[in-house]
């Protein structure tokens, strides 16, 4: 989509580790430790292509794939450096009754659920003629 | 829906529904960080990803 619709479309990611998933949050964390050394996204993929190995083991060894230096990230990820952050994404999306994943916004208009890209490229065209 | 950015509120959606969900949502202001967004800052349709890794 972000290559399709290239400058008409932004993606924004937040955290919704759910609690069931009890090896989701440390991940959740990792990746913003990516992110303050200027890797979230290749982390964040990472992590996606790996899931669900998310022991600390595994969050150490994919920063160090991605050339990350381990001492500083293992420090982040060990002080919960971002602990806050991804909580404060739970209680926004908690405050939207956004309880599943994945759910989308796009342009505020909810859409629960893995949906299709035809049915994306339907939300993001009404949504563009909005703007226009 | 407030989408905030450190601070900067971009937009303002209120009470917005769906076809499929066809429910309205609360007033909550969104922030995020910068590294956490792809594509162009000042594009019209912004897409936000409420997600897990597991």
């Amino acid at each position: 989509v972000l290559e399709e619709y290239d400058g008409r479309v932004r993606l924004v990611f937040k955290d919704r580790p759910l609690a069931m998933h009890t090896l989701a949050r440390p991940a959740h964390e990792a990746a913003r430790c990516a992110g303050a050394a200027g890797k979230y996204w290749p982390y964040h993929d990472r992590l996606f292509a790996a899931q669900p190995a998310f022991r600390r083991a595994d969050l150490l060894a994919y920063a160090g794939e991605l050339g990350l230096d381990r001492d500083a990230f293992a420090k982040c990820l060990d002080e919960r450096r971002f602990a806050s952050d991804v909580e404060r994404d739970i209680e926004q999306a908690q405050a939207l009754g956004i309880n599943s994943t994945p759910t989308f916004l796009i342009n505020g208009q909810l859409v629960i659920g893995a949906t299709s890209l035809e049915e994306f490229r339907s939300i993001i065209d009404k949504a563009l003629q909005e703007r226009r | 829906v407030y989408y905030s950015s450190i601070g900067m509120v971009l937009a303002l959606l209120v009470l917005t529904c769906s076809p499929a969900t066809s429910r309205a949502l609360a007033q909550v202001e969104l922030t995020w960080s910068p590294s956490m967004v792809k594509g162009a800052a000042g594009a019209p349709v912004t897409i936000v990803e409420f997600s897990d890794y597991q």
